[in-house]
């Protein structure tokens, strides 16, 4: 549909640039009607058939204008007179009342071929105006998606097409948009838009700046010819045009338009549209410009927070610990009192829980930032599952001791490649997690099934579960879950690490609310591909 | 040192989030004579010290429901019991609108049990002076403030103030042993418009202290607390 389409503008454009077609037309029309008459006469005898000339008269005024449309009525006029008035075959007229008839013929042409191009006039200029708004819009419309590069192809295509034009190339060589570049139309002549610092070329020099008392002008083509044009083929010199695109007073970019070799020159019509354009891109570009500078504040202004949060949260998990830490030791070295023994070893097991808290929030920051980095390489190799789960909860128990975990994993489980000491810490992270938002004594449900292809782990609470509007930032570092009434509480960083840890493995892992209460958070490994069996008992043969 | 104890025993409220605080804080307190009771949230801080009107809270600034500055609004509403803030929010204005709510002292996490033990020490008798004051003497160490004749004495040795310095060094010695923020003291000596001049402050307590420091330089009375204000203590705590 598009090719017809192009085709048609392409030969309408061809028609209507060169004047002789329309008065050939109009010649041929007046020849054919007489034929006509000639034909029609051989049968009846009908006044006033010349009359039918003004069908040829109309119709080349409608086609081709004015010009046209007087050379059919003087052409009818003739004709007329020359086959169908006595004498026949001269130009002389026996009977003046025929000289009457003629000249009514000749003027009746004349006034109406004239109405009828005025009226063309009007029309095509109306659409002419219409199909400039049309591209406009479609320009600024084609320009507002949020990727630069695909409104450029696209406003290059549209281009092309309208103006039926061999190739487009949009390209910015400063400014914003520096080095974007789209393109659009036949490899020949796209050669050529390519090249255009090397061939012959008109650009569309700036026209006068529309004020409110005054009409801008869209400019004028300058003929651009390269310094060393000896050298050149001379078949690119006219079919290259460029028009800049202007932003304050430098030139960011070109719209470099090559038509077909047998082209007509652009219309004063088409020079206003490209100038347009060309006004167009500058001001998207430029919006652009601003749309980028304001994200980049935002970004800016998110990772002042997100420093602000570390440096907050860090700085109370790192001191809370800390502060059990020193007080117990303090208390162990007091002079003046002596403590039972279970006092002593209370005061030793809190220093020992909380340096191990300590040192899992060591371990967590650590993760964070080589998982930012993208240097975490997990080391793995084929784990139990089972054992896994039993390690972890057995170094928490301090942790778990006010509530009461339930662990399911299935039976027959085959081994999982993963790296130990990362999973371990996701599954900690998640425990922690769970333990933290839950209110003591409730229970905590640790899963392990198979599914095709993964194990999928969960782990359930009883507790509040999360928040709507909190599920989908869960795992974004250092974003802590706010209840109503309550302060946030945590680092922020234990769904982050272990969303990196699980990545990092080719897993998946989301949170989700369980229908009867609660939160569910849920990771998945992919379990080994069939043809690579895990090596059983690997560690006996090292 | 536990002659607080003998009157009684002296009840104190922990107030923290974190269990293993709670725990340490606990067994060391009663160990030195102390009655010691808990609390998780500022909820449960203030429906405890409203039950049991303990004699001295230790409130940590970070609780999981209400913000520790609310406590102390709401225990300050009804009594003067000492207030000492535990909180690992280093930032001044923690600390500082604290003690402007009426906290009496701060410690920043993590801290060492010796100097927790002190400092309850000194709010604790900061009190019971507050209890009692000697006929409008006031005693700070070697330092005497005689309130009826406006009259102030060093070591025996009479000191001359102007009026501003002696309005200062009577806000101290109202409230010894407690921090006094900037705001507070300006607040007292210049009046209620003031908040914000700190510079005024930092010019007369310096004269201050050349009248009632042996050596200004290495104040043993008037001590600054870097950020916050300063604070009266007596060489004996």
């Amino acid at each position: 549909m598009l090719h017809l389409y192009g085709m048609m503008v392409r030969l309408s454009r061809f028609v209507f640039s060169r004047p002789w077609v329309g008065y050939a037309v109009a010649l041929a029309l007046t020849a054919l009607i007489t034929g006509l008459i000639a034909i029609v006469r051989e049968g009846i005898d009908v006044a006033n058939i010349s009359m039918l000339y003004l069908v040829a008269v109309l119709a080349s005024a409608v086609a081709f204008g004015t010009g046209p449309a007087i050379i059919a009525s003087v052409a009818a006029f003739v004709a007329s007179d020359f086959f169908f008035v006595e004498p026949i075959h001269t130009l002389t007229v026996s009977d003046p009342e025929e000289w009457v008839d003629l000249g009514l013929l000749l003027m009746t042409g004349t006034i109406t071929g004239y109405l009828a191009a005025a009226l063309r006039g009007r029309a095509r200029a109306a659409q002419r105006r219409e199909r400039e708004a049309v591209v406009l819009y479609d320009v600024v419309r084609l320009m507002t998606s949020s990727d630069l590069r695909e409104s450029l192809a696209a406003v290059a295509e549209r281009l092309r097409q309208e103006l039926a034009l061999s190739a487009v190339v949009i390209g910015f060589h400063g400014g914003p948009a520096g080095g974007l570049f789209a393109e659009a139309g036949e490899q020949e002549a796209l050669g050529l838009a390519r090249a255009s610092g090397m061939a012959p070329k008109l650009l569309l020099a700036g026209g006068v700046a529309p004020t409110p008392e005054h009409r801008g002008s869209p400019g004028r083509w300058i003929r651009v010819l390269p310094p060393h044009l000896p050298g050149q083929p001379g078949w690119a010199a006219g079919r290259l045009h460029e028009v800049p695109v202007r932003l304050g007073d430098g030139t960011v970019g070109l719209i470099s338009l090559v038509r077909y070799p047998e082209a007509p020159p652009f219309t004063a019509a088409d020079d206003r549209l490209l100038s347009a354009v060309g006004n167009q891109l500058a001001v998207a570009i430029e919006r652009t410009r601003l749309r980028e500078e304001a994200a980049e504040a935002e970004i800016l202004r998110r990772t002042d927070e997100l420093k602000t949060a570390l440096l907050n949260t860090v700085s109370h998990d790192l001191r809370t610990p800390l502060s059990s830490i020193i007080a117990s030791a303090g208390s162990l070295l007091q002079q003046d009192v002596r403590w039972t023994e279970d006092e002593r070893r209370d005061f030793a097991r809190a220093i020992e829980e909380e340096a191990e808290r300590l040192n899992r929030l060591v371990g967590n920051l650590l993760d964070l930032s080589r998982i930012q980095a993208g240097s975490l390489m997990p080391q793995r190799g084929w784990y139990d599952l089972s054992a896994l789960v039993d390690d972890v909860l057995g170094r928490l128990r301090s942790v778990t001791s006010r509530h009461q975990v339930v662990v399911s994993v299935e039976e027959e489980l085959p081994p999982v490649f993963l790296d130990y000491i990362l999973i371990d810490e996701v599954f900690a992270n998640l425990i922690e997690n769970a333990v933290k938002y839950t209110p003591p004594g409730s229970e905590i449900a640790v899963r392990a099934i198979r599914t095709n292809g993964a194990v999928r782990v969960e782990v359930e609470d009883r507790g509040p579960g999360f928040p709507p509007e909190a599920l989908p930032r869960l795992f974004e570092p250092f974003y802590r879950v706010q209840r109503e009434g309550q302060t946030a509480r945590g680092t922020g960083l234990g769904l982050a690490v272990a969303k990196g840890l699980v990545e990092a493995h080719g897993g998946q892992i989301w949170a989700e609310n369980r229908k009867t209460g609660g939160a569910r958070l849920v990771f998945t490994l992919p379990l080994g591909e069939p043809g690579q069996a895990p090596v059983e008992a690997a560690g006996e043969s090292e | 040192m536990k002659s607080e104890g003998e009157a009684g025993t002296v009840r104190i409220l922990v107030v923290d989030d974190e269990p293993s605080i709670r725990k340490t804080l606990s067994t060391n307190l009663a160990r030195h004579g102390y009655d010691v009771d808990t609390a998780e949230t500022g909820y449960e801080a203030l429906d405890r010290y409203s039950r049991k009107k303990h004699d001295l809270i230790l409130l940590d600034l970070g609780l999981p429901d209400i913000d520790g500055l609310e406590v102390i609004q709401q225990v300050r509403q009804r009594a003067s019991t000492p207030i000492i803030v535990l909180s690992v929010r280093e930032e001044e204005h923690a600390k500082v609108a604290a003690l402007d709510l009426g906290a009496d002292d701060y410690l920043t996490k993590p801290f060492g049990v010796e100097e927790l033990l002190a400092r309850i020490r000194v709010a604790l008798r900061h009190t019971v002076q507050q209890a009692a004051p000697s006929g409008g003497l006031l005693r700070c160490g070697d330092l005497e403030v005689d309130l009826e004749r406006r009259r102030v004495r060093v070591a025996g040795e009479e000191v001359r103030l102007t009026p501003t310095e002696y309005e200062l060094l009577r806000a101290f010695i109202l409230h010894p042993g407690k921090v006094l923020t900037d705001r507070a003291l300006l607040q007292a000596v210049w009046g209620p418009e003031y908040g914000s001049e700190a510079h005024y402050l930092h010019v007369y307590v310096a004269r201050l202290r050349k009248k009632i420091e042996a050596d200004p330089q290495r104040p043993r009375h008037l001590l600054t607390e870097p950020g916050v204000g300063y604070r009266l203590i007596s060489d004996e705590a």
